[in-house]
């Protein structure tokens, strides 16, 4: 399976009369593309403003990230989600780079909604606060869960993706500046010179624990709360087959963003030939039941087993719970004889003093750790806030609070905030991108 | 100029050795012994040096920790230093004693230094900086070093790093930093991986501590010609706490006599511990130690016996260590009475 991605690096966004992309300047026409996000009646209230790398902006709450993309042969980015079902992975899509659409709550937030800092010492936290940030800021008639904690979002997130697809058609008929191509031999038709490398599969577990659908990761438009590990090619995630869900803490989460650009898909792609031979994705998921856990541990166990893996990367969107079926996802590789390394965050406690993952086992001996879920952050006011500054606090973002005794609210009349890392939007980059670690001290 | 004091024992103080260790706690001003190395170095002037002998503050802890602490009382200090104790056990456990006990009470921070056999490691890692020092005193030089150095860095208010750094123990405290090397956490898994496959040398960045498992006892095949033992880390104890079981990271434990009573009645018995709301189980100490429901058992016949004994200490903050040499106590005076099961209570 082949695919391309057409890249085309995006150097500023501007508003202008024509919704074009020339010189390296993304240019909106705000009104229309104002009209085509409230197609979705769903959307009540609406503005799009633009955020870029450096400016005092504190964006929150923060609900998805995509990147702009675009298909020259008229298939849709997410099928599923702004189309019809059709396989990704292969031929051309044309990518905005640099850039990313985000959507935003005029007004409220739920569990799993982040804070972006673009500029100022919150702005190491996260990955968004070094691209130009697109951001739909909308207010929607969701009233059933106007003031629930766990919201699906829904028209918010779908408006992320059918705008980066609107978007992406600017560059649809261009030439990409950059194609980089990502391409794996059938297993069976490898050749000789990769078949001598050690064989390795990447296990990823996307968030899915929420039983009332809606709330989770999609795979193909498929809530994967009704889903069993399967088989998939990499290309597939890196080309819009899955979509980010609304429900794990913000800095465990991967955005739709991350599926586009997977740094471990892409490590693993660049050692393809050199140091391993990439067999591909075994798409596994995140459950509540022990015995649903067990039960995706084998399936992926046997996967790995039968495509003859020797070694795998196992990571988790999440924390908590979750990593129960993160260690026994590496401890049933591990007893199946494949070589195991996980990526994930750690929950250590405001003090650090906590146990750092919910269960351990001895069998996961090679962790790579992206940071600590509950990591105190203060930081002082930003001029400009892109949505509201007070859904941090009120609205039971995983990271905020709107009372504690000793520190108070998150949110503080002067506008600086005290916050857990929890609520950094994609703050632990478990995707891949993560340059923290943890540490004893 | 910021201020130190110095802890060290009757040896190190030049007063003797072994003859010696039931040395009294004394505070001297200016330097003795080590505490004129660690003053060279330091950037704080070391006003005074306390000396206490091993056996001294082994034996009567509570008496040397409040001397000390008294000494200390009318003293400004910005930072205590005990040690180094290389691998001298008894002299390590009184400097993990002391740094404890006057960052408890002063909030000042405390550094000693040990060698990684010292048994004072295991026990107070936790709580103070214990850095890896040398078997003997020939390392001393080198170990007051690092302790000051550390200290430096404290003292003038600079950032200090994790502990594989810096180069004392673990303290159970895990946070997160940025790597200066900028290696994301893809490259590190897939070089991380790479490695495994080769079997070469790799860290990882989580290391899973050895569980020390127990298997499962065999079931006891007749309940009713059984003895049975309650035991608990759920901090009951007879309200004037008779054994000072700690509120929390217990060293202690005490065992009770429930022969002559039917239940824990609240008021005689409460709980000592931390770690969650104690005012159910002060109301019902039952609720936590079932003696009530184990004495109706015993009536119905449905036990044999009840151990004439409920064991207690507290389990919030216990460091594995300590909850095993505990067990291990408690277990050897089960035996003496041939008790066939244990009901282990937590909370």
């Amino acid at each position: 399976m082949k695919l391309e991605i057409g890249n085309f690096q995006v150097k500023d966004v501007v508003f202008g009369d024509k919704t074009m992309f020339k010189n390296g300047i993304l240019t909106i026409n705000k009104e229309e593309a104002m009209d085509f996000i409230k197609e979705d009646e769903h959307i009540i209230d609406l503005d799009i403003v633009i955020a870029k790398p450096g400016e005092n902006i504190r964006i929150v709450p923060v609900k998805e990230a995509v990147e702009p993309r675009i298909r020259p042969d008229e298939r849709s980015v997410f099928p599923g989600i702004t189309g019809d079902v059709e396989a990704t992975g292969s031929g051309r899509v044309h990518a905005l780079k640099g850039c990313s659409v985000l959507g935003v709550g005029m007004h409220y937030g739920s569990f799993g909604d982040g804070l972006i800092d673009m500029g100022g010492d919150g702005a190491k936290y996260t990955l968004f606060s070094e691209l130009i940030n697109i951001c739909i800021v909308a207010h929607t008639d969701e009233e059933f869960e106007r003031f629930e904690q766990q919201k699906k979002n829904r028209a918010i997130r779908w408006a992320t993706h059918r705008f980066a697809e609107y978007l992406g058609n600017t560059v649809k008929s261009l030439e990409p500046e950059e194609i980089e191509t990502f391409e794996l031999d059938p297993i069976t038709k490898r050749t000789e010179e990769i078949n001598k490398f050690p064989s390795v599969v990447l296990v990823m577990q996307p968030q899915s624990q929420m039983e009332e659908l809606g709330y989770n990761d999609l795979v193909y438009g498929w809530d994967m709360n009704k889903y069993v590990p399967s088989f998939m090619h990499p290309n597939e995630v890196l080309d819009g087959a899955l979509i980010s869900g609304s429900f794990m803490p913000a800095s465990s989460k991967w955005s739709t963003y991350d599926f586009q650009n997977f740094p471990t898909i892409r490590e693993l792609y660049e050692e393809h030939g050199k140091s391993i031979n990439f067999l591909g994705v075994i798409m596994s998921n995140l459950n509540v039941s022990l015995e649903q856990k067990r039960r995706s541990a084998i399936f992926v166990a046997q996967m790995a087993k039968s495509l003859g893996a020797d070694g795998a990367i196992v990571t988790e969107e999440g924390y908590g719970n979750p990593d129960a079926d993160y260690i026994l996802c590496i401890a049933a590789l591990e007893e199946a004889g494949v070589k195991t390394v996980g990526i994930s965050n750690e929950c250590t406690g405001r003090d650090g003093a906590s146990q750092p993952l919910v269960t351990l086992d001895e069998k996961a001996n090679a962790l790579v750790s992206t940071g600590n879920v509950s990591q105190l952050i203060e930081l002082p006011p930003a001029e400009k806030v892109i949505g509201e500054l007070q859904a941090l606090a009120r609205d039971g973002l995983s990271g905020g609070w709107a009372y504690d005794e000793i520190l108070g609210p998150s949110v503080r009349e002067d506008g600086s905030i005290i916050m857990e890392n929890n609520a950094m939007f994609c703050g632990d980059r478990i995707a891949g991108w993560s340059t923290k670690t943890m540490k004893e001290f | 100029m910021k201020k130190a004091i110095h802890y060290i024992n009757q040896f190190f103080a030049g007063i003797g050795g072994e003859e010696k260790a039931d040395y009294k706690p004394e505070i001297r001003e200016g330097l003795v012994g080590p505490a004129i190395a660690l003053n060279s170095i330091l950037e704080a002037e070391v006003t005074h040096t306390i000396i206490c002998g091993d056996n001294f503050m082994g034996s009567n802890t509570d008496e040397a920790v409040n001397t000390i602490l008294g000494f200390l009382e009318d003293k400004e200090f910005d930072i205590f230093v005990a040690g180094p104790a290389f691998q001298a056990g008894r002299y390590g456990v009184a400097c993990g004693t002391i740094c404890k006990a006057v960052k408890e009470r002063f909030n000042v921070p405390a550094i000693t230094s040990m060698n990684v056999e010292n048994p004072g490691v295991e026990m107070f890692k936790k709580g103070i900086y214990i850095f890896e020092g040398g078997k003997s005193a020939a390392k001393m030089r080198e170990d007051v070093k690092t302790m000051a150095n550390f200290a430096n860095k404290i003292l003038k208010g600079e950032k200090t790093g994790p502990a594989d750094e810096e180069g004392f123990f673990p303290r159970g405290i895990r946070a997160e930093m940025w790597l200066k090397s900028g290696k994301t956490a893809a490259e590190r898994g897939v070089e991380m991986l790479v490695k495994k496959l080769n079997d070469q040398p790799f860290e990882t960045e989580l290391p899973i501590p050895k569980q020390d498992r127990v298997p499962i006892a065999p079931p006891i095949k007749d309940l009713s010609k059984a003895n049975i033992a309650m035991v608990t880390t759920g901090g009951i104890v007879p309200v004037d706490n008779p054994d000072r079981i700690q509120s929390a990271s217990a060293t202690r434990w005490g065992r009770y006599d429930i022969s002559k009573i039917d239940r824990l009645e609240s008021g005689v018995y409460k709980t000592i511990h931390a770690g969650f709301d104690p005012a159910a189980a002060d109301a019902d100490p039952n609720i936590i130690m079932p003696i009530d429901a184990m004495k109706a058992y015993l009536k119905e016949g449905k036990i044999g016996k009840l151990h004439d004994y409920f064991y207690s200490t507290v389990g919030t903050g216990t460091t594995q260590a300590e909850a095993a040499r505990m067990g291990k106590e408690m277990v050897g005076k089960l035996r003496e009475d041939n008790v066939d099961g244990v009901i282990m209570t937590s909370t």
